[in-house]
């Protein structure tokens, strides 16, 4: 690089034009360097002339294909950071952040809050506030919510003591067609901590409800639905996420009903 | 030599200035040095982001750790009398809530020993039950507060019938008691959220329990 002496004086002017066009790199500071230090001037004499080659070498037109290459990997890097900073923010917005958001959900725990209170356990039929209930109290059997799919109504009683185990309860007019009901099985089954019955006298096709929640819906396809589902099962549970859904009321039929007296096995 | 001494003068500057020293050296090397110092500084900000959560979670003798640790013992027994009733009891009711408890507890503990690896610490403590609780002096032959001692467990195992009932709605009754007034001393104690979050969830669980295990005495008594 320090070598090319011999194009000397006629690649000169060549040279002072590159040096200037490049607004990046060495020929830039160097520009700067020059014009605020005459001091360079006394190390002209000797080495002058070897040092245009370097400028030279650059000034082959941009390399327009490195450059668009560092664009597109910085504005994928960006964009990957970016994304991803924007999803674990929302994906660390806690659970009842995100279900307050779900459009037209309701809040019992902050509308009504003594509707959800409650001494000790009640057995035979109790009355609720709001229909489909949405807690307060309950038998001492829980419904069994294991991703049930009830093709009956179920007693309320056992019911809301499964919502206050952190199940996702969701109920449909019994005139709702039978794709969509297919539809609201499939988003149940095999899921635990949710369950699935006809509700009659619902005012809405479909009504979800979670410990002090409630959403109701028109359609099984309603988006919402699952956001209801991933933001307040398990999450709603008043007693942690292991209270039970198992060992529960499989039976369906509205009266609601103790666990079957076993004989003691000892 | 006249002309082009001035593009040499510039060009000096740029390409000779790192052979020969001098002012423009520093100013290159001012360049390399900031590069070097925003990098330094990403490294201590990553050093620091890496260490505060471990210079500030809780150590071995906190007492987070020593609820930890105390609760899972206490808990443990819970379980097992829960399984014994869950298996023996006559009441419906008294089987159903048992089992509750026993998963329920056993899903703390579950969580309660996640604590205890996330703060690399040991499940086990060298210093003895209780002493991270101010008013520690509870524990009575090595058990904490509502313990059923090992007589009362071998008399639950034995029990038959409605027996198994009364006894396991006995002991459970204390067990809460005690649970409570240790994770009444671990809320006033922590403001770790996780510790505070999960020990409100145990006590409001526990308390509303209480309840159901007193109105089910009243009906095994009958």
């Amino acid at each position: 690089m320090s070598i090319s002496t011999p194009g000397g004086p006629e690649r000169r002017p060549t040279v002072v034009s590159t040096g200037k066009k490049p607004a990046a790199g060495r020929p830039a500071s160097g520009a700067k360097a020059g014009t605020g230090k005459p001091a360079g001037t006394p190390r002209a004499g000797g080495k002058g002339p070897r040092k245009p080659v370097t400028p030279v070498k650059v000034s082959q037109g941009r390399a327009w294909g490195p450059i668009a290459l560092f664009v597109a990997v910085g504005v994928l890097a960006a964009g990957i950071i970016g994304y991803g900073a924007w999803a674990s923010f929302q994906g660390s917005k806690p659970w009842d952040k995100r279900a307050n958001a779900i459009d037209g959900i309701v809040n019992y725990r902050k509308t009504d809050p003594d509707s959800l209170k409650y001494e000790a356990h009640k057995s035979g039929p109790l009355t609720y506030k709001y229909s489909p209930p949405v807690g307060g109290v309950h038998n001492a059997a829980w419904q069994n919510c294991m991703g049930d799919v009830y093709d009956a109504p179920i007693a309320s009683e056992n019911a809301v003591h499964s919502l206050e185990h952190g199940a996702v309860w969701i109920t449909y007019r019994p005139d709702l067609p039978k794709d969509q009901v297919d539809k609201l099985a499939g988003k149940v089954r095999g899921v635990e901590k949710t369950m699935l019955s006809p509700y009659e006298g619902l005012d809405k096709p479909i009504s979800l409800q979670a410990w002090g929640y409630q959403l109701k819906v028109d359609n099984a396809d309603d988006k919402r639905i699952d956001e209801f589902i991933k933001d307040l099962r398990v999450n709603a549970s008043v007693e942690g996420p292991t209270a039970l859904c198992n060992t529960g009321i499989t039976a369906t039929g509205t009266t609601p009903r103790d666990l079957q007296q076993q004989p003691p096995t000892q | 030599m006249t002309a082009p001494a001035t593009t040499d003068t510039e060009h000096d500057d740029v390409v000779a200035a790192p052979h020969e020293g001098g002012p423009a050296p520093a100013r290159r090397y001012g360049v390399a040095a900031l590069a070097i110092m925003v990098v330094v500084g990403l490294l201590l900000g990553y050093a620091g982001g890496l260490l505060t959560p471990r210079l500030t979670r809780p150590g071995d003798s906190s007492v987070e750790a020593g609820f930890a640790r105390d609760m899972t013992t206490h808990h443990a027994q819970a379980v097992e009398m829960s399984l014994i009733a869950y298996r023996s009891a006559t009441l419906p009711e008294v089987r159903q809530i048992a089992v509750d408890i026993a998963t329920g507890q056993q899903g703390e503990i579950g969580a309660m020993q996640t604590w205890l690896r996330d703060w690399q610490l040991s499940p086990t403590g060298s210093q003895p039950p209780m002493s991270w609780m101010s008013d520690g002096a509870a524990v009575k032959d090595g058990l904490m507060p509502g313990m059923a001692t090992p007589e009362q467990m071998a008399s639950l195992r034995d029990a038959k019938g409605i027996e198994v009932d009364r006894q396991f709605l006995a002991l459970m009754y204390n067990h809460h008691l005690g649970g409570i007034h240790m994770i009444d001393a671990a809320l006033a104690e922590t403001d770790n959220a996780e510790v505070v979050r999960m020990a409100q969830t145990m006590k409001s669980t526990q308390q509303s329990e209480l309840n159901n295990l007193r109105q089910l005495q009243a009906q095994a008594k009958g």
